[in-house]
């Protein structure tokens, strides 16, 4: 039985439902419909590649406190299957919910449906079978060598294509906007994925094809690595923050001016802050020197950043209970702060000397890669999936296990390696400990590590398998409890002031 | 060395000065004046500030019955 | 309030800045670096690898053997890296010249191998160590690389001369034998070629004491 919502309780309950509102939701609708497929595309995708990376992931950090675990093959080898993890859920997973986020943000906020979707699945589809060919190359020991770049040579151009189909298309619905006004996530979207193409290819030509001389490759690896963390993902993680936030509590965000200052300041800074992964290194000191300060300057982004999001929630903590999208957000708006205070103080030489090539890294690159990043995505995932399939989410147990499930398992990833990241460095720079002690002082944590990893792995089949249902349904006869539009009105529900 | 460091320090001194000048020319030309307007930008009448969006976990029961379409 | 203008040179005019700064500077000042000739003896250091080495060096890329060792030494007094015998000096850009790719490291799961063909000349050690990192170092968390190595009947003619030397629980058993496979040879090959201690005058080896 599926009846619409009758037409006298959506106004009795929508006060301003005029003829032109109605005009303004059937263009929102179709605005959302135009994007349904590609976007549905691009999450299906990254959701697989989200599922193989877990288990990559599974591997590899049991591997590390297990040597002799599936020892017997070169393809499993731990520094093989940690790569292929690293490039499935950075080029896989994250880029593809990125892109799909991007592209149904962009046109919302531009009021144009999304034209010729099938160059953007074409490109979708380019990205994917580049991603196969370049992890199996991985697999197979093709790796290139390069932190963040390992994909094989013959893979990256196809990568290199569906990127710019990308990002093309993202600029051509900006070019046709129907709304002339810019909204903060717009600022936001359109420099990562201007920013990108132009750091890849530098990337890719001066360490794939023409390699530079020694160790330049290395100043521009990490110009590279850093940036793509900071000038391609932060930048759409905030982009989604940015709209969710004020949208799903139904408040504008609390500065505008603050969400300016924090942008600018962030495109300035940002980019010069790679080279703080070279601490102690082989290069001239002005190069460390010049990155450690713009890695202290990130505070001026981070914490206007910080005060404009809190001052946006502040009175509304209660709708937490209601708002998969919004649990997730904060989650990944508070990691944020966290974890670009915690690279802050990281680049810093006195604490680099100790954390630097300690697990510590490794814990804050999931503290921004997960608990900020993947997070955020994940709320805005629940957000777009029942407005693009026309379909509310088929089990509220599966969202709370998965939220759960996530938010647990990546405190207790990153928290004890964090701390024992710590104490691996600080006995590595007491000369007198033997080194196969420090490294027996690793094994409790590494262990910790792998159940957070379970647990991350349960969150994310969980995630999966109300995907596929919500799916399922789109495509069968169901049953829905409730319109989500109406819930947002009604009485029992919390409104804001 | 030292013409790296004379070009460095002055492109960090140019360079912010340029997106400082940036600032101070989008705000003569009124770029940053409607601020409060852009700010309202994910809102519209159907789903005004005011209103949350995104219900769907611990809904009370007596709310539960009608269709799964949304209007989006 | 249309600043698309504003906000595209905004966009490329910040990471010009970068790009130029750590991009084009480093490449410009450290681009060019040339081997050094010793006046003295005239040894040129530093020189592109020997084939077989060179070979192992990308068995040694392909494995990943990067993601757990660096191949950096700190300078003194910022880290233990030289009172750990990882190398008689700090590295410097120039020790870097002829490697494609610079595989610098950014984890230290395991030790620094910069010097390791010092601290390790020995093919036995190596070739056992490789083949079951716990023969060799007890407690390790390095997994095995027995695949690079061939478990096979031992022939008429006896024992190979390459044959590991393994005992106890480690032996392939009565009959059996361990041989390197050539991939094998060559990671070692290239292990032992890894030397920190010849002096640069950018980096001068500390005095005898």
């Amino acid at each position: 039985m599926s009846t619409p919502a009758s037409p006298s309780v959506m106004s009795a309950l929508s006060p301003r439902d005029t003829a032109e509102s109605r005009d303004r939701r059937a263009e929102l609708a179709e605005i959302d419909e135009s994007t349904s497929g590609t976007v549905l595309l691009f999450f299906l995708a990254g959701m697989a590649w989200l599922l193989i990376g877990t288990l990559f992931a599974l591997i590899a950090s049991y591997k590390l406190h297990s040597p002799e675990f599936l020892n017997q093959y070169a393809w499993l080898t731990f520094g093989r299957i940690r790569t292929a993890h690293l490039n499935a859920v950075i080029f896989g997973f994250s880029a593809e919910v990125a892109v799909g986020v991007v592209l149904w943000l962009m046109c919302r906020l531009c009021r144009v449906p999304l034209m010729a979707q099938s160059v953007i699945n074409a490109a979708a589809i380019f990205w994917n079978v580049g991603l196969v060919i370049g992890i199996g190359g991985i697999l197979r020991g093709d790796t290139t060598g390069i932190e963040y770049l390992e994909l094989p040579k013959y893979a990256t151009p196809i990568l290199f294509v569906a990127f710019a189909l990308i990002a093309v298309w993202t600029i051509v619905v900006f070019r046709f906007r129907r709304e002339r006004h810019l909204y903060v996530s717009q600022w936001y979207i359109l420099a990562a994925v201007l920013w990108f193409p132009w750091l890849y290819s530098t990337a890719q030509l001066l360490l794939v094809l023409e390699p530079a001389r020694g160790t330049v490759q290395a100043a521009v690896n990490w110009w590279f690595g850093h940036n793509v963390l900071g000038l391609w993902f932060t930048p759409i993680g905030l982009a989604a923050i940015y709209y969710f936030l004020p949208k799903v509590i139904g408040r504008p965000i609390h500065s505008y001016y603050l969400s300016v200052l924090g942008f600018w300041t962030l495109a300035l800074f940002y980019n010069w802050n790679g080279f703080h992964h070279l601490v102690g290194g082989p290069f001239p000191a002005w190069m460390i020197t010049i990155s450690i300060v713009a890695s202290v300057m990130m505070v001026i982004p981070v914490v206007s950043t910080a005060i404009n999001h809190h001052f946006t929630m502040v009175g509304h903590f209660g709708k937490l209970k209601y708002s998969p999208t919004l649990r997730f957000i904060v989650f990944g708006a508070v990691s944020y702060t966290i974890s670009s205070l915690q690279g802050v103080l990281s680049s810093v030489r006195w604490f680099s000397e100790v954390a630097h090539f300690t697990h510590h890294t490794v814990a804050h690159a999931h503290w921004g890669m997960y608990a900020f990043f993947t997070m955020t995505m994940f709320g805005s995932m629940y957000y777009i999936l029942p407005r693009i399939t026309q379909r509310e989410w088929p089990s509220e147990r599966l969202i709370s296990l998965h939220f759960w499930c996530t938010a647990l398992g990546i405190i207790l990833y990153v928290v004890p390696l964090s701390y024992g990241g710590w104490l691996q460095g600080k006995a590595m720079l007491n000369a007198t400990t033997p080194f196969l002690e420090v490294v027996q002082g690793t094994l409790p944590w590494l262990k910790i590590r792998t159940v957070s990893g379970l647990l991350l792995a349960l969150g994310h089949v969980a995630f999966f398998a109300n995907l596929i249902w919500l799916l399922a349904r789109r495509f069968g006869p169901y049953r829905q409890p409730e319109p989500m539009i109406l819930a947002g009105v009604t009485p029992a529900a919390p409104v804001g002031k | 060395m030292g013409i790296i460091s004379f070009i460095l320090i002055g492109s960090s001194l140019v360079f912010p000065a340029v997106a400082v000048w940036a600032l101070w020319w989008a705000g003569r030309n009124g770029q940053l004046s409607h601020s409060d307007k852009a700010a309202l930008l994910p809102f519209d009448e159907q789903e005004p500030v005011g209103r949350m969006t995104d219900v769907v976990l611990n809904r009370p029961r007596a709310l539960v019955s009608g269709s799964g379409r949304i209007s989006s | 309030m249309n600043y698309g203008p504003l906000l595209f040179l905004g966009i490329l005019f910040t990471l010009a800045g970068s790009w130029f700064g750590l991009v084009l500077m480093p490449n410009r000042q450290l681009g060019d670096l040339q081997p050094h000739v010793n006046t003295n003896t005239a040894a040129i250091y530093p020189q592109p690898i020997p084939g077989e080495a060179a070979q192992g060096r990308e068995v040694y890329r392909s494995l990943g053997c990067n993601y757990c060792h660096t191949q950096q030494v700190r300078p003194d007094g910022f880290g233990s890296d030289i009172q750990r015998g990882w190398g008689k000096r700090r590295s410097v850009a120039r020790d870097y010249i002829y490697q494609k790719p610079v595989m610098l490291g950014s984890s230290r799961t395991g030790p620094d191998l910069t010097n390791i063909g010092e601290r390790q000349p020995s093919y036995d050690w190596h070739f056992t160590h490789l083949y079951n990192p716990q023969t060799t170092s007890k407690g390790s968390i390095m997994p095995s690389y027995a695949y690079l190595f061939d478990v096979r009947k031992i022939g008429y003619g006896g024992a190979s001369t390459n044959a590991l030397k393994l005992s106890g629980d480690f032996s392939p058993g009565p009959g059996f034998e361990v041989v390197p496979k050539p991939e094998a040879v060559q990671l070692v090959e290239y292990l032992r070629s890894l030397k920190s201690s010849v002096e640069l005058p950018e980096a001068p080896l500390p005095k005898a004491e």
